[in-house]
């Protein structure tokens, strides 16, 4: 019962009293016995208890905790490549050094992945066991009854007219009633109950295994993906359509959903007035799709928290922005560019977007702007402001350049940012051009034209197929965790001694007029603390009970030692049902029905009255 | 200790370590979830267009080619071309087919653009027939000038949702910008490229299929 992996958090137990600790917990046991020599095998379980114990457990939490935070401050290959070669490149000595450590890949990374491969393992090498001893332990039976069930925290004995073996019967009938798991023996018999707390446990244990696997099959065979999609456009559930793409190990090409998606219109609201002015309220993109291709085409309204679910794959809606419209004419007068360009807010409270537009089929040469929008323009001082995020009065203005934008070579760069390196600013200034505005660029190079605007969404994929187990093992996790703190482990010894050299001397003076004698077990701790002594007490009034006691051994009586312990401190509670059971067996017994009943005493101070016995 | 039942501080010890354990087992499983997932949640942050985003997956580079034997059929793909008219991968059953998924602002795709031009010219009389597939690209005037730019005389399907790419699903998946199959005269898929082509590469491969 005892953990395993107590070592790291309760520590040894001191009292003396934890031989069950000792025994079951293997750093203890280890500790123990420091002398003896290890062989191999030794070598290689004191790496496994060592590997499977709490405090291991919680280094390797810690450590991953902690090899996570590079991930967050170096620019990682997975997200942001250019990035990655950016900082390579600025960084010359420490750059390649920290490339070596996978400090760029650090969740593909093998010391990431050791990492979290031992702490599944120290947590299923602790599961594992634990859950076979719970099992063991919900389907064992009770312990044979102790010699004096009446001395345990809780007991009580008294005498019945009935003989040794219907009383054990009546007492067996009456617990199994009761839902007691019942074991009998020679003249006693031990009930337990409570067993539903080693199951609750079992489930817990059981449900963490399947959690930890529902994790792992969720990262093995799922995948999430990412892309932006304008008004008008569409993507299919492909790799290449993606923007990222972050597929489990398992996960093939071919088995994304082959659905399709398109943009038909996005619309944010905004609040118009008071002092949340320009909150977004509402997100609604109003998105058609297709299962697979032939299928029928679908509507739905994606929002913010409101997926799209296509077999299994959900889309979410996880951004938006302004795409302003682009007509580029190039020097030979040929449309080199005319498409929609995704610009990224840099403020999302008006919605002033960052952006460029690389035209590398313009002749002679490829042009390049550096853009902002503004949705609300307003000229103020002398500078372009955007005051509201929708666009009320759109705006857009351009740097430009000439040159050679390095798109050429094969080298991968962002779309989001211009490569000046090649390239020379052309001699005009930015001016604001409003939906329907050209500017001519000098030098001959072509002219720009601001054809209005659409809106984009960003829109992440995402395919988990561990989710819904995770889901349903952590609520059985919790159920489990519940029953096993809910519920209380109790156990009840019955033993019946015929009323003959025994029980004679076991009289209690107050029950004299009937035939039966009844000692409360559990008062008489007490009874033995008022008097010094309970088996003075006993004796004492062992010749009032003289003439009682020949009553009951004339009738055949049996004296009944009847005990019980709960075998978990969930504060009270088994007094009362105690009590109840004490005065339910009593019943059935024909013994007397209102005993004296005395203040049931705590498991403690029995404890210590036991020593006042001895 | 004769009274004292033994049960009892073992229970006790028991049930002060077992709560303990369970909340921080709980609490390990958790943090170890929030920390895998974390692996994504640190990319959400900067998932959807970012400052660095190159808009493509490069995917792994490089060349697989099928034995005769073990090609798996190309799938019925026909659309509209940049130049508006309609094609179907299957009229040009006996000829090799070259298909190359491309982008107009897709790097790798401008770096190779120069080779497929010479090659599906160089292979022209020899019964191959070079179509592109542009995927991705917001507007056919892009993949024009695009085609303008390097001298591309074959002709591209216009393809901004992908679902050429989809066909291919179930065959041999053109996992990334630029992928390039090529399709053998009963119309099956002999090869796949994923990245750039190099000049030498595909040509040694066209050659093998060329006799």
């Amino acid at each position: 019962m005892t953990s395993a992996r107590t070592a790291g958090v309760a520590g040894p137990v001191a009292d003396g009293t934890g031989q069950d600790v000792l025994r079951d917990d293997p750093q203890q046991e280890t500790a123990g016995r420091p002398a003896k020599p290890f062989g191999i095998l030794g070598w290689l379980r004191w790496c496994w208890r060592q590997l499977t114990s709490m405090r291991t457990a919680l280094v390797l939490l810690f450590l991953l905790a902690v090899a996570s935070v590079p991930g967050s401050m170096l620019p990682q290959n997975g997200t942001d490549p250019v990035k990655v070669q950016q900082y390579i490149s600025q960084h010359p000595v420490v750059g390649p050094l920290l490339n070596r450590l996978s400090l760029f890949d650090v969740f593909a990374a093998p010391w990431f992945a050791a990492i979290y491969l031992l702490l599944f393992t120290s947590l299923a090498g602790c599961v594992l066991p634990r859950a076979f001893r719970l099992a063991v332990s919900a389907r064992a039976k009770p312990p044979a009854a102790p010699r004096h069930p009446a001395r345990l925290p809780f007991g009580s004995s008294y005498r019945t007219a009935l003989e040794p073996s219907e009383a054990l019967a009546a007492a067996a009938r009456l617990l199994s009633d009761k839902g007691f798991r019942l074991r009998a023996g020679d003249g006693w018999l031990a009930a337990e109950k409570g067993y539903l707390r080693e199951t609750g446990n079992l489930l817990f244990h059981i449900a963490l295994l399947a959690l930890l696997a529902a994790v792992g099959l969720g990262g093995v065979f799922g995948y999430k993906a990412d892309i932006l999609l304008t008004e008008g456009d569409g993507f299919a559930n492909t790799v290449a359509a993606y923007d990222q793409y972050h597929p489990g190990r398992a996960v093939a090409p071919g088995d994304l959903q082959p659905f399709t998606v398109w943009l038909d219109k996005f619309n944010a609201t905004y609040i118009q007035s008071g002092p949340l002015r320009g909150e977004p309220a509402t997100f609604n993109a109003s998105i058609r799709y297709q299962a697979q291709p032939g299928d029928p085409m679908r509507h739905y309204a994606l929002q913010v928290n409101h997926p799209l679910n296509v077999d299994g794959a959900k889309v979410y809606l996880i951004g938006h922005g302004y795409a302003p419209e682009f007509r580029v004419i190039d020097g030979h007068g040929k449309v080199a560019l005319q498409q929609a360009v995704p610009f990224l807010p840099a403020d999302t409270t008006d919605f002033t977007s960052e952006g460029v537009i690389k035209v590398p089929d313009a002749q002679p040469k490829q042009l390049g702007f550096i853009g902002v929008f503004l949705p609300t323009e307003v000229a103020f001082d002398g500078q372009l402001r955007s005051t509201f995020p929708v666009p009320l009065h759109p705006a857009v203005s351009l740097v430009s350049y000439a040159g050679n934008l390095g798109l050429d070579s094969g080298a991968p760069q962002s779309v989001y940012q211009l490569e000046t390196n090649g390239m020379r600013r052309l001699p005009i200034e930015p001016q604001p051009l409003f939906p329907g505005q050209s500017m001519k660029l000098p030098n001959a190079a072509g002219t720009v034209t601001f054809t209005g605007y659409r809106q984009w969404i960003s829109v992440q994929v995402t395919y988990d197929p561990g989710r819904v187990p995770a889901l349903i093992s952590a609520i059985i996790a919790i159920f489990g965790l519940l029953l096993s703190f809910l519920v209380r482990r109790r156990r009840l010894f019955v033993r019946v001694h015929p009323t003959g050299a025994v029980a004679l001397s076991a009289g209690a003076p107050a029950q004299g007029d009937t035939g039966d004698t009844v000692t409360l077990g559990g008062a008489a701790g007490n009874a033995a603390a008022g008097n010094g002594a309970a088996g003075n007490g006993a004796a004492g009034n062992g010749a009032a009970g003289n003439g009682a006691a020949g009553n009951g051994a004339a009738r055949g009586g049996t004296e009944v030692e009847f005990g019980g312990l709960a075998r978990s401190d969930v504060a009270g509670g088994f007094e009362d049902e105690f009590a109840a059971l004490a005065m339910a067996l009593r019943t059935a017994h024909g013994a007397a029905a209102q005993p004296e009943w005395n203040e049931p005493v705590t498991p403690d101070e029995s404890a210590t009255k036991s020593e006042d016995r001895k | 200790m004769s009274r004292s039942p033994r049960h009892a501080p073992a229970a006790r010890s028991s049930a002060v370590s077992a709560p303990v354990l369970a909340v921080l087992a709980v609490l390990a499983v958790l943090s170890t979830t929030l920390v895998l997932a974390g692996c994504s949640a640190a990319q959400t942050v900067q998932s959807g267009p970012g400052s660095g985003d190159t808009n493509y997956i490069r995917g792994t580079v490089g060349t697989t080619a099928f034995r005769p034997g073990q090609r798996p059929a190309a799938p019925q793909v026909s659309g509209v071309t940049l130049t508006g008219q309609r094609l179907s991968l299957s009229s040009y059953r006996g000829k090799v087919v070259v298909l190359n998924f491309w982008a107009s602002w897709c790097s790798p795709c401008r770096s190779e653009a120069p080779a497929l031009a010479q090659l599906s010219t160089a292979y022209r009389a020899k019964g191959f027939q070079f179509i592109g597939v542009n995927i991705k690209d917001p507007g056919q005037a892009n993949g024009a000038a695009y085609e303008r730019s390097f001298g591309i005389r074959y002709p591209s399907l216009y393809d901004p949702a992908g679902q050429v790419l989809l066909a291919f699903r179930d065959t041999v998946p053109p996992a990334a910008i630029p992928s390039t199959l090529v399709i053998d005269r009963s119309g099956r898929i002999a090869a796949r490229i994923i990245g750039a082509v190099d000049y030498t590469k595909l040509n040694d491969l066209l050659g093998e299929l060329a006799g």
